[in-house]
């Protein structure tokens, strides 16, 4: 059963047409990775896909079309986390990972004991719970996305957007990022589509890669299928090599030809 | 970490609650000290109770009906010919406080009390039974109406009748009416002999009355002053100047008055707070000379405070009018 | 107490401060006075106005009348002004994410000005009474120009809040245009202009209650709305909320609630602005908590600010909108200084 499907789906961005009637598909619980080089309309497709862009074609979410959800109802579905956030220095972690039950609120509605605790239980879980007292503008940049990830926890969503979540993180905090966002979709179903720079690391996480070039599905599959060097050094103008790691994960490396008299290919 | 948690609605409706009731307890305040204020006034009811006097009295002013209840003893002036009218009709004694600008008759009692922005607390202060002002500005009276004490407006007189009969309103609400009469009828043969004297036809004779200078600021016959320049037939150079929205307190630029050729020129801007012109100051002004009024030497310089008010000293005005008009006709 | 290094104070410590600021400024207010009454039996007075007290006041009739129909309406009137202007502060600074933000923008002010200058200058002997509502209707008028220009779909606030200065500047100057034909009425003007609460009534205060309660409740109930809105339109919207509906509520609330102050006590700046910054810096900046402390902040701040101005230079008064500028911006430095928020 797929948990998102995307048909047909185009978006005009300032009359611009940035994705040319895309399709895909995650199945429920899955890992859904998008590649492609910068401008390709990858994060356009994730904002389509959590309902804030208006587009052409459908879009389905556990069964449901996206047109037919509204605000809070869709919140409760669909938990997006932005490149770049904004986050209010001056907020507590507490406060902003409570932010994550509003859906679950009433328009007039306040957070209650049971709001409360399944944000302690969200912070708990990302281990940002000993610091509920401290601000945002406090945090390195490996605690800062562990709240983000809590926020977006405390929704309770059945779907992860996720647009660069290793983002400035070091290399030891992109791994841990990535097995907290993996032990999620594990143990809780949660369906994951993220944008990932780093090709390996989508290979080493996701299940399913969709590679997106110029607004339209250049490749979907299986990382093997997808990260082949032919394709991965058309599309990004790169010079590449895919070999395989120990445990069988395809890895992405870009190669440098010694420097020589001899030109370039 | 424990939470205080206070819903923000319980907390609209408390203070929405302590508010309303906040209000309503002094609102009842309200309503039983109002009737306690009335009764503050000396207990004179019964109406025969001073030689000479008609209390209650109830005198009609411009602004409307004012009812005094017994003579008042604790008058606060807060506008300067108003305190000049108490003292002409006799109710001098009865004055206890006049505000910051009253200066004649000399020896007034002065206070920092100001008829532009009347503080009502402190005027309160003073426990007066009678209270007249000039406007009523800061709401002074509904104010003064809710601690009980009556209040009368006499405004800047538009003619010579409202100044006498602003005299005799106030010499009808202190109990002075017959000297209030007195005071103005030697008022009006006063005026009137000056008049005669001076003659009241006088076809060509045109002034300038200087309020200000630079900017000029200058009054039209239609004005109180106007009007009493009008008693000698004197016209204003401004009247052709005035706009509508000028209220007839044009001003005038230098050019025009020049071109105008007033034969006379007042100035009631003379006093160092004034602007301190003097008929010296004029004669050095540029292009003056060219000004028949100046040539002629017949720019007066007035008793600024006598020609910005409209009391019993009003003949002493006219009397300078007269003598500046048998100069310059003669 | 004061919050330090970046701590702040408890909700319940916050919230008992402000309550006890306001009790205590609403009493040194009621005790002084040009009036000179006695301040023991000004209290048994007050006192003996609590049901099922009864005490023997000491006050005489008309010192009854001057504390209950002079001192008291003012005092009454001063809260909910203080109180009002700073929660519209506090929400258009909420709904603009912008601490610049004061509760006269959106030209807010620039139509409460320009239309009590048309009530003074074109409708003569019935200019006084008509100067309130024709302020509420210009200030409200003011804010629905700037928001219909500048809340263009999916703009953003920083197109509003320009309108705003444009609409404020253009209307200004239609009231500069207006006082120049006419410069007998610009003392009246600009007198009115300047703020003052002498004069206030229970009157005035019963005609503005229902628009103050209204606009008042409104902005606190959305409190945790503006907390949302704190991390952008966009990640706003993801959480299943609509920016665009709730900041149109919030300003139309603050809008009135500024209006009603402005009707009854001319143009009093710098409370709409300091106020919630003050707050903030000492309860951290939740708007759930944001917005009911500043009321009660805001309204004991403008009960000192008025009580100054009525006892300093007495029997004289100095304009309220001098007093809060000149007493207000010491204290805000000394708050920025002594809560020296932990930079990254």
């Amino acid at each position: 059963m797929n948990a998102i499907q995307v048909a047909g789906v185009t978006v005009e961005l300032d009359r611009v047409r940035v994705l040319h009637a895309v399709s895909c598909a995650v199945s429920s619980g899955g890992w859904l990775a998008l590649i492609g080089p910068n401008g390709a309309g990858k994060t356009t497709l994730l904002r389509a896909v959590a309902g804030l862009l208006p587009h052409r074609g459908t879009i389905r979410v556990d069964q449901t079309d996206l047109g037919a959800l509204r605000g809070r109802g869709r919140a409760r579905l669909i938990a997006y986390l932005p490149q770049v956030p904004v986050l209010p220095p001056d907020l507590t972690v507490g406060e902003y990972v409570l932010l994550g039950r509003t859906p679950h609120l009433g328009y007039l509605g306040a957070p209650g004991r049971g709001d409360r605790r399944k944000a302690a239980e969200a912070s708990e879980w990302l281990d940002v719970a000993r610091f509920a007292g401290r601000r945002l503008g406090s945090l390195s940049g490996g605690e800062r996305q562990r709240v983000r990830l809590a926020r977006a926890l405390a929704q309770e969503p059945r779907v992860l957007l996720l647009d660069e979540p290793t983002g400035d993180l070091d290399i030891g905090h992109q791994q841990q990022v990535l097995e907290l966002i993996d032990d999620l979709r594990r143990s809780r179903g949660v369906t994951v589509v993220s944008i990932l720079h780093d090709l390996t690391q989508a290979s080493q996480y996701a299940g399913h890669l969709v590679l997106l070039a110029a607004g339209r599905v250049e490749a979907a599959g299986p990382p093997a299928a997808v990260l082949t060097e032919d394709l991965i050094s058309r599309v990004y103008a790169a010079r590449v090599t895919v070999t395989a790691d120990p445990a069988g994960y395809p890895v992405v490396t870009a190669v440098r030809p010694p420097p020589s008299s001899q030109p370039s290919r | 970490m424990i939470h205080f948690r206070v819903s923000t609605r319980t907390l609209a409706l408390a203070a929405a609650a302590a508010a309303s009731a906040a209000v309503a307890l002094a609102g009842c305040g309200s309503a039983a000290s109002t009737p306690a204020g009335t009764a503050s006034s000396p207990a004179a009811s019964s109406p025969a109770a001073a030689a000479g006097s008609s209390f209650p009295v109830t005198v009609t002013a411009s602004s409307g009906s004012v009812t005094i209840k017994a003579k008042p003893v604790r008058i606060v002036s807060l506008a300067p010919t108003a305190t000049e009218d108490l003292y002409a009709v006799g109710a001098g004694p009865q004055v206890v406080a006049v505000d910051q600008n009253s200066d004649y008759p000399p020896g007034v009692p002065v206070t920092k009390l100001s008829g532009l922005t009347p503080n009502l607390e402190a005027i309160a202060r003073y426990r007066p039974d009678l209270v007249i002002s000039y406007q009523n500005a800061n709401g002074l009276v509904t104010g003064l109406g809710k601690l009980g004490i009556p209040v009368l407006i006499e405004p800047a007189a538009a003619t010579l009748a409202d100044a006498y009969a602003q005299i005799g309103q106030i010499g009808q609400a202190t109990g002075h009416l017959t000297q209030a009469r007195r005071v103005v009828a030697a008022m009006k043969a006063q005026i009137a002999g000056y008049v005669r004297q001076a003659g009241s036809s006088h076809p060509g004779l045109t002034y300038y009355w200087e309020l200000t200078a630079s900017p000029f600021y200058s009054v039209t016959s239609s004005t109180f002053i106007g009007q009493i320049a009008g008693l000698f037939g004197l016209k204003s150079i401004a009247d052709a100047a005035d706009k509508a929205s000028d209220g007839g307190y044009p001003e005038l630029s230098e050019e025009y008055i020049i071109k105008a050729q007033p034969r006379i020129i007042f100035l009631a801007d003379n006093q160092a707070a004034d602007g301190g012109q003097t008929p010296a100051t004029v004669a050095k002004r540029p292009g003056w000379s060219a000004i028949p009024a100046v040539q002629d030497h017949e720019v007066i310089g007035l008793n600024d405070d006598i020609a910005s008010r409209w009391g019993p000293r009003l003949p002493q005005l006219v009397a300078e009018i007269a003598q500046a008009v048998e100069r310059a006709s003669g | 107490m004061i919050a330090t290094r970046g701590r702040r104070l408890r909700p319940a410590w916050a919230y008992g401060v402000a309550v006890a600021f306001l009790v205590a400024a609403t009493l040194v207010s009621a005790l002084v006075g040009a009036a000179d009454l006695n301040p023991i039996a000004t209290i048994t007075a007050l006192a003996d106005r609590i049901p099922f007290v009864h005490l023997p006041s000491g006050l005489d009739s008309l010192d009854r009348a001057v504390l209950f129909e002079i001192r008291l309406p003012r005092i009454t009137v001063a809260i909910m002004v203080g109180g009002l202007l700073s929660v519209a502060g506090a929400g258009y600074q909420g709904v603009f994410r912008n601490p610049l933000v004061d509760s006269g923008m959106l030209g807010a002010s620039a139509g409460a000005g320009l239309g009590a200058t048309l009530a003074i200058v074109y409708l003569g002997s019935a200019g006084p009474s008509a100067v309130p509502v024709a302020a509420f209707a210009g200030s409200l008028a003011g804010v629905a120009m700037a928001y219909l220009s500048g809340a263009v779909g999916g703009s953003g606030t920083t197109t509003l809040l320009l309108a705003g200065v444009a609409v404020g500047l253009f209307l200004t100057a239609v009231q500069t245009y207006v006082l120049q034909r006419s410069t007998q009425d610009l003392q009246q003007v600009y007198s009115w202009l300047l703020g003052s609460l002498s004069g206030a009534t229970w009157q005035q205060a019963g005609e503005i209650a229902p628009y103050a309660a209204v606009s008042v409740a409104i902005v606190l109930l959305h409190g945790r709305h503006l907390d949302v809105l704190s991390v952008g339109d966009e990640e706003a919207r993801a959480l299943g909320t609509h920016p665009g509906r709730v900041r149109l509520i919030v300003v139309a609330a603050c809008a009135l609630a500024a209006a009603s102050a402005v009707a009854v006590s001319g143009l009093i700046g710098f409370v709409g602005i300091v106020v919630p910054h003050v707050v903030r810096r000492v309860a951290g900046p939740s708007y759930r908590l944001v917005l009911p402390l500043s009321l009660l902040t805001g309204a004991g701040f403008l009960v000192l600010a008025d009580t100054l101005a009525r006892t300093v230079v007495s029997p004289a008064e100095l304009p309220i909108g001098v007093v809060t500028a000149l007493v207000g911006s010491p204290v805000f430095v000394w708050i920025l200084r002594s809560t020296n928020a932990v930079r990254t």
